[in-house]
């Protein structure tokens, strides 16, 4: 298992969940929600790189936060 | 590692830990540098204190120097810095031109925006206080108009016959 942890005044809380969502059918993602920070465990299904999809998510949650997509997702 | 430094950066086993001093490099500019490198390494951010401590992990695959990559990310955050630094500067003139730009996209205005349009001192620049601007008919009414119509085609005629 891999955890990941998002501090909550950088990335967009959204964001963190449209990331979970998109890799889902990759891994098993748990998501637990703090006062300041957002923590993501990561299990990868077989056959899965688990470190390459941990990086992965993490660069889609910060791309999401940088383009505003989970906000306007949020919105919708 | 000197703490006073605005960027550091820190070789560890995994790849290499940047360090910016936030109230130099905004949260948006190391975002911005960020979103950069995102098809190359794996990009985390942190804060520590004043601090945004940035982690790259190049992706597998690729063999790419991380010297290089901090070096890059680095100048990528000095100039998204200053590129956000310009728009704040020009703010104003920015949207003065905008508007004018979409201004003069919608056409030129209708009579009625013509009329709404505050003159200013140009304001009683179309009175007629001496009655200059009243039109023939309104002035000797339509009869007299023909009948001296008539009476000026009649001596044309008699001119012409002379």
């Amino acid at each position: 298992m891999t955890e990941l942890q998002f501090r909550k005044d950088l990335y967009a809380s959204p964001a963190v969940a449209v990331a979970i969502e998109a890799f889902s059918s990759f891994a098993d993602i748990e998501r637990e929600t703090r006062d300041d920070v957002e923590i993501v465990r990561l299990t990868a299904k077989e056959g899965e790189d688990e470190v390459a999809l941990a990086g992965e998510l993490a660069n889609y949650v910060l791309g999401a936060t940088v383009d505003g997509v989970a906000s306007e997702e949020a919105a919708s | 590692m000197n703490e006073d430094h605005q960027v550091t950066a820190e070789e560890t086993a995994e790849g290499v830990v940047l360090s910016f001093e936030e109230s130099i490099y905004p949260k948006d500019a190391v975002f911005g540098a960020a979103y950069t490198l995102l098809d190359r390494c794996f990009v985390h951010i942190d804060r520590d204190g004043t601090h945004l401590k940035v982690r790259l992990r190049v992706k597998p695959g690729l063999s790419i120097q991380t010297d290089l990559l901090a070096g890059e990310f680095e100048s990528e955050a000095l100039a998204q810095a200053w590129r956000r630094e310009i728009i704040r500067e020009n703010q104003s003139l920015i949207e003065g031109m905008t508007t004018r730009a979409v201004g003069g996209a919608a056409g030129p205005p209708g009579l009625d925006d013509l009329l709404d349009e505050d003159l200013g001192d140009l304001g009683d620049a179309f009175d007629d206080p001496l009655g200059i601007a009243v039109s023939w008919e309104e002035k000797y009414g339509k009869g007299e108009t023909e009948a001296s119509a008539a009476s000026d085609d009649k001596a044309k005629g008699s001119e012409g016959g002379e």
